[in-house]
Parts: structure tokens; C-alpha cells; sequence
């Protein structure tokens, strides 16, 4: 992997992860990672992945914009960001990705975010004061990740069962715009 | 001053179409003759009828059979030909408000060679489509467009569209009155005061200033506010009823959707003198496009759109309810209502309204230098008729640590509550790169002026009658700045180009149509003056353009220079 990929792979890390803890303010649990993601699979390693999936992400939207996979498969995602912008591909329900997106808007807000980048100083800086978001480093959450334009990044997924399972972007309005896709779970 | 209410009305009512059959002669019109068939092509018809707005019926003039008139749906890239019948007893025009044209067929009277479409005859406005995205068109001849004379545009993009959505609702906003629009400029033209009766001035400020001083007189103003006795130059027609998609708020339109959704809003403000504060209850509206244009997306829960401008917004309503599209006059004379609900038959709630806000010193164009007091009409006021009674009345409580209940200070203020985010123009940046990087050839001053007592607006100090057009060669960059030395905000808007807002977001600076200016305020925009002809540039208030509030924009092909 490229170091600048593991980089970005490693702010996924951080902060691709369910939104609640981070967002919860006070309330950061660091359990509260662990339950979430539990539901739409797991995280897997690259390696053990017999399938690719690439994926091209555009401003604002993604190509393909559906994905089929099997319960039980592990596949790599290779996504590439053909865009302008900052853009994220995220695994998860419309509810997560709610949530997700709160913690986004702050992260924007903070500046940790821009429109077209990552500020990894920032990133250093600020997280450590944010509850939750210290507990991330070295969990195996990785859900998603974010692509600086003109970046391609890998990551790998494995889906346990059939549930209403979204990818998506959640760098603010993106979403809302229609930056997000349907991930089908066949049998 | 009084004059012959008879022969101003006339006037008022002939202004445009006069200066447009001068022109009219002097070029030939490739528009008018047969064509093959275009990939669209379409019949409007322009004829009075009547319309009935939440029970009471009165006098319009719809396009193509309709109020509004029917939505056009076209693709980027498509000719289309659209053939406009007038079945009036006078003149009319349409104007593709927003849409990049050979200038003929922009449809604005007396600009381009265009000369408007006389009784019985038939026109044929015939173009390519170069651009995607929610525009309008209207009648850009007197008073019609307050008439009923509006429609939306909605133009696919001939690649992916950046924006998906399920579901896709024009939300054409506009103001409607049973007076007849010649009868309303004549009344505004008459007494200023007309609709607007305690209205006071910046005169009225000064002279109040130096005899109370200016703590007391602002203060004196934010109790005028309170008591909502001070109509305070926010708007100059009043007994509005406003529209969404020409129903009023008893028969409230009805946009459908399902649950989960994703719902893009076409928001138009078509209205003749009405600027909008937008909001959803319940709902983020994430904006994506201003004028037409994408923009990075940016989620607000209310802004403010001046008249012609457009924004295009994603909703995503997820729960199984009506919901409210709430639409307030910035005088806040009432509203406009739309539904957005599951099924047929539902209303959601209808908000509070927000209170009017008051203008202040920065409205009044006390942070600039260039106040030219000689703008305002000191003998037109009539000061006595203010009712000081109500200073006295405020004395009492002076001094009192006011807790601060619902109130708005200055022209920006909606009285947005706190925590909710209002669209700013600083937060619009285009989807697409600023394509011309060049630094302006040369800046265009345009001072946005008036006598408001005499109901006179100008550009300049000049009324469009013996204004200078403004010429910039084909081909230039350049900077118009609009200073805006009145009390009012002017949506100031330049056909047949694009003008890009300079509101800091270089390298992507969103492109508009129209531009609203605020009171006091200066806004600067870059223009590339890359279509030849004579386009106007005006403000998009429909009386103030038709007391004079209007410029030529030349743009000189170079070969005539040598």
C-alpha cells in the first residue's frame, strides 16, 4: 500500500467509524464502536479478499452506484476519487450514516476537514480532545474511507448478512445530493 | 408634485414597449420565419383569464393556458422552438429569464432588435439549450408578469446530472394583487406613502438624529419596529396575496413524496416586488444549485431569495407526515404556503411568523462613503404625518434592559433562530471551476439610486430613458460593482450572461443571474462579456424597473471599433 494511502487509511480509521461515541459529546463511550458496525460485517484484511470491487467517486456521486456482494464474502474495495472534492466511501445503514454525518459536519467545522483535503496536523491536534475519538486509533472499524482527489485507497469488508446497507459519502451535503449507493446482499 | 394620473398610468404602462418599437424597426428578426422541426417544439398562447386565488376571482393573463404557465422541461443541448401567439389587445414578450441566447430571442423588448409580439401575431423564439438546470420565463413587457405572465424552466443536463433525487417539485413562488399593475404604479407613483403609510426616511433619521441623537433615534426606530407601525422601506407594495405554484394559502399546493425520499426542490421566486424567506420546519434543506448553477452542496435551514433568482434544494423526508414549505415576505405582509405531504389531502403545520426586522445605519448606507444625499428627495416626505406620539409613548420604558423577545435588527437579520444556519451568499461556491481567471479589463461602477418619495429609481442617478449605456468590448473581463445607496435591496439582474459573485470563494465563484444588493451595501460581480449585443441589466423589482431602475449592457463586437 502506498504510505500516503496508509495515511489516509488510517484517518478512516479514526474517524469512519459510527458516528455515536464521537458525536455523543460527554457520553463517549469506547465501547460504543464496537457494537455498530457488528451488524453489516466486519473488517477484513486485504489480503483475504478473493474479490474487487473499484469504485469511482465523482463530485458528487459514485459510479458504479449499486454493488452486489453475497452474505458471508470478503471483497476489496478499490476507490478512487476522480473528483475535485474530499470524498468518503462508508458502509453502513441510512441510520449510521446520519449519525456519521454529524460527526463530518464537525469535523468540517474544526477544520480537521476540508472541502478538498485532509488537514493531518489538525487531525492530530484536535482528536485527542474529542471524546471518543482517541479510542480509535487500532480498532478494527474500518468501514470506510476518505479519498483526497486524485487519491485511490483500498480497504476491505467482509458482509455477514442481508441488511438495508448504504455506501456513501458523508462529507457534508454529499450525501444529501445523492452521493450515496444501494450495497445488495445476495445469498 | 402632482401630475395627471391619466397620462402616468399611460406612460407607465407604454415605457417599455415604446423604447422597444424604436428598435424593433432597425433590425430584421432571423426569429420570424419557418423553420424545419427542431427536437422540441411548442405553442404558447398569452390570453387574459381569471384567476381564483383561495376564493376570490380576478383579471390575469396566462401563458399557455395556465397560471403559472406550464413548466417547460427540456435537455441540455436541444433546439427548441417555441411559438408564442398574442391573443391580448397589447403588446407582450417573453423573456427566458436566466437561459444564454443569441440576443433576439432573449425576448426583452426594445434590447437585441427584439420588438414585442403585437395583438394577433405570432412569434417564434427558436434556440439551442446550452446550459442545465431550474430557470423561468416570463413576460418582460409592462406590467404582465405581476399578471400571471411566469413559468418555470427546467433543463436536464445532457450528461449525469451531480445531483440525484426521486422526486423533483418546482416550487414557483410569486405575489399577486386584483389591481391592475398600472393602477399600482400609479398609486406608487402619486404618493409614495400609498402602500406604506408611516413609512420614514433617511431624512427623517437625520432630521430625528440631530434633535434626539442617534442612540435615541435608533432606538426610537426599534420601537417603531416592535409596534410594527414602521413599514420600514422593506418593501413598497403591500395587500400582496403570495402564491406557491399560483395557489394561495388556503388552497395550499401539494407536492407528493415517499417517505425516504429524496426530494429536489426547484425554488423560483417569480414574484413582481416580493423577496422570500425560505424554510421547510422539520426539514435541513441541503442546497444545490443557485440560479441554475451547482454548487457545492450546503445545508441550511432557511435562506432568502431575492425576486428571479432560483435555488434548487435536496429534502430528505424520511417520516410519514405533511410538512410545511414556509415562505415569508420579507415585510412580512403575510406568506406563501406549500405542502409537502405522502398523500392528497393532508396540511402540516403552519409556523409562527417571524417578526419584521428594522433597518439600521448599515442599511441606510452609513458604511460607505459615497452617500449622495441629493438622492433623496427632501420635499416628498411628509414628516409630521409620522405620529411622534409614539416616541413619547417609547420613553417610558427607555432605559430598561429589554429582554429581547422575537426581534430582527438590520436588513440581513430573518430573525433565524439560534442554532438554525441561514444560506449566506458567502457559503455558494460553484460545482465547476471559474472557467476565465483573468484579472477585470475595468471595473463598472453602477450606483444603485432613487427618489423615493417621487417614486423615481435609477442606476446612476438615470432613469433607463436618458441613462448612457454601458459599453464593454467582446471578449472583456469585467468588474461591476453595485453600490446600493438606497433603502431598499435590488435584485439587480444582467441578461444573457452569467455574472459571478465575488464573495470570496475564488477560483469558484458561483454564477447568478440575478444578485441581490442589500440596503447600503456594495457587492461586486465578474462578468465575461462573451455575447454580443444589448442586454439589460435592471433591477428585477417590476416597478422599479418600470420607473427607470435599468441600464443598456452594449457589448461591442471589436471589428467595430476598427
Amino acid at each position: 500500500m502506498h504510505p500516503k494511502s496508509l495515511l489516509i487509511a488510517t484517518i478512516a480509521l479514526l474517524m469512519a467509524g459510527p458516528g455515536p461515541a464521537f458525536a455523543a459529546g460527554g457520553h463517549g463511550h469506547g465501547q460504543a464502536h464496537a457494537h455498530d458496525t457488528a451488524a453489516i460485517g466486519r473488517p477484513a484484511a486485504v489480503s483475504a479478499a478473493r474479490r474487487t470491487i473499484r469504485v469511482e467517486m465523482h463530485d458528487n456521486h459514485f459510479t458504479p452506484d449499486t454493488l452486489r456482494v453475497k452474505a458471508g464474502e470478503t471483497i476489496r474495495f478499490v476507490v478512487t476519487n476522480k473528483g475535485d472534492f474530499l470524498h468518503e466511501f462508508s458502509l453502513g445503514t441510512a441510520a449510521m450514516h446520519a449519525e456519521h454525518q454529524k460527526t463530518m459536519a464537525v469535523m468540517m467545522e474544526h477544520g480537521m476537514l476540508t472541502p478538498t483535503g485532509i488537514d493531518a496536523e489538525r487531525m492530530k491536534m484536535d482528536h485527542s480532545a474529542m471524546p471518543g475519538m482517541d479510542h480509535g486509533v487500532g480498532h478494527d472499524h474500518a468501514n470506510g474511507v476518505l479519498v483526497e482527489p486524485g487519491k485511490t485507497a483500498d480497504f476491505a469488508w467482509t458482509f455477514d448478512k442481508t441488511v438495508d446497507l448504504e455506501f456513501a459519502c458523508n462529507v457534508p451535503g454529499h450525501y444529501e445530493a445523492g452521493m450515496v449507493g444501494t450495497v445488495v446482499i445476495g445469498r | 408634485m402632482h401630475r395627471e394620473p391619466h397620462t402616468l398610468s399611460r406612460r407607465a404602462a407604454l415605457r417599455l414597449a415604446a423604447a422597444a418599437g424604436l428598435a424593433g424597426v432597425v433590425t430584421a428578426h432571423a426569429g420570424r420565419h419557418a423553420f424545419a422541426a427542431a427536437d422540441r417544439a411548442l405553442d404558447l398562447a398569452v390570453e387574459r383569464t381569471r384567476i381564483t386565488i383561495d376564493g376570490e376571482t380576478t383579471r390575469a393573463i396566462a401563458i399557455g393556458g395556465s397560471i403559472p404557465a406550464p413548466t417547460l422541461r427540456w435537455r441540455e443541448g436541444e433546439e427548441v422552438v417555441v411559438r408564442v401567439t398574442n391573443r391580448l389587445d397589447e403588446p407582450t414578450s417573453i423573456h427566458w429569464h436566466g437561459l444564454l441566447l443569441e440576443g433576439v430571442m432573449d425576448g426583452a423588448p426594445g434590447f437585441n432588435g427584439f420588438a414585442p409580439i403585437m395583438p394577433g401575431e405570432t412569434y417564434t423564439y427558436r434556440f439551442v439549450l446550452r446550459q442545465a438546470g431550474t430557470y423561468w420565463y416570463h413576460s418582460h413587457s409592462a406590467g404582465q408578469e405581476q399578471e400571471g405572465m411566469y413559468g418555470a424552466i427546467v433543463i436536464e443536463p445532457a450528461g449525469r446530472d451531480p445531483v440525484r433525487a426521486d422526486r423533483d417539485h418546482v416550487v414557483l413562488l410569486s405575489d399577486h394583487t386584483a389591481e391592475a399593475p398600472a393602477a399600482v404604479l400609479r398609486k406608487l407613483r402619486i404618493s409614495e406613502g400609498y402602500y406604506n403609510n408611516g413609512r420614514r426616511t433617511l431624512v427623517d433619521f437625520f432630521r430625528d438624529a440631530e434633535r434626539d441623537g442617534f442612540s435615541a433615534t435608533l432606538r426610537d426606530r426599534l420601537a417603531w419596529g416592535k409596534m410594527r407601525m414602521d413599514a420600514t422601506d422593506l418593501a413598497d407594495v403591500t395587500g400582496y396575496r403570495f402564491l406557491v405554484n399560483g395557489k394561495g394559502v388556503r388552497d395550499h399546493w401539494t407536492g407528493l413524496f415517499r417517505p425516504g425520499e429524496r426530494v429536489r426542490l426547484r425554488i423560483i421566486n417569480g414574484s413582481a416586488m416580493s423577496i422570500f424567506d425560505v424554510r421547510i420546519p422539520g426539514l435541513a434543506m441541503t442546497v444545490v444549485a443557485a440560479d441554475g448553477q451547482d454548487v457545492m452542496p450546503v445545508r441550511v435551514d432557511e435562506f432568502r431569495i431575492g425576486v428571479g433568482e432560483t435555488y434548487d434544494v435536496i429534502v430528505l423526508a424520511r417520516e410519514d407526515r405533511a410538512y410545511t414549505v414556509f415562505a415569508e415576505p420579507i415585510d412580512r405582509s403575510g406568506y406563501a404556503r406549500a405542502t409537502l405531504a405522502p398523500r392528497e389531502g393532508m396540511a402540516g403545520e403552519i409556523p409562527e411568523q417571524r417578526p419584521r426586522t428594522v433597518l439600521t445605519m448599515a442599511d441606510m448606507g452609513m458604511d460607505h462613503g459615497g452617500m449622495d444625499h441629493g438622492d433623496m428627495d427632501h420635499g416628498g416626505s411628509d414628516h409630521a404625518a409620522m405620529g411622534h406620539g409614539a416616541h413619547g409613548a417609547h420613553g417610558g420604558s427607555a432605559g430598561h434592559a429589554d429582554p429581547a423577545p422575537a426581534r430582527a435588527v438590520g436588513w440581513a437579520d430573518a430573525a433565524t433562530p439560534p442554532g438554525a444556519k441561514a444560506l449566506a451568499y458567502d457559503d455558494l461556491q460553484s460545482l465547476t471551476r471559474t472557467a476565465d481567471l483573468r484579472e477585470p479589463a475595468h471595473v463598472i461602477d453602477l450606483r444603485l439610486t432613487g427618489m423615493m418619495s417621487r417614486y423615481v429609481w435609477t442606476l446612476n442617478g438615470r432613469a433607463f430613458d436618458d441613462g448612457e449605456p454601458i459599453r464593454v468590448a467582446y471578449g472583456d473581463r469585467v468588474r461591476i460593482r453595485f453600490i446600493n445607496t438606497t433603502m431598499m435591496a435590488h435584485p439587480m439582474h444582467l441578461h444573457g450572461m452569467f455574472m459571478e459573485l465575488e464573495n470570496g470563494r475564488t477560483g469558484r465563484l458561483p454564477r447568478k443571474h440575478v444578485v441581490l444588493v442589500p440596503p447600503g451595501r456594495t457587492l461586486s460581480v465578474l462578468v465575461t462579456a462573451n455575447e454580443p449585443g444589448e442586454w439589460p441589466l435592471h433591477c428585477h423589482l417590476l416597478y422599479h424597473m418600470a420607473s427607470g431602475m435599468m441600464a443598456r449592457f452594449v457589448v461591442e463586437p471589436r471589428a467595430a471599433r476598427l
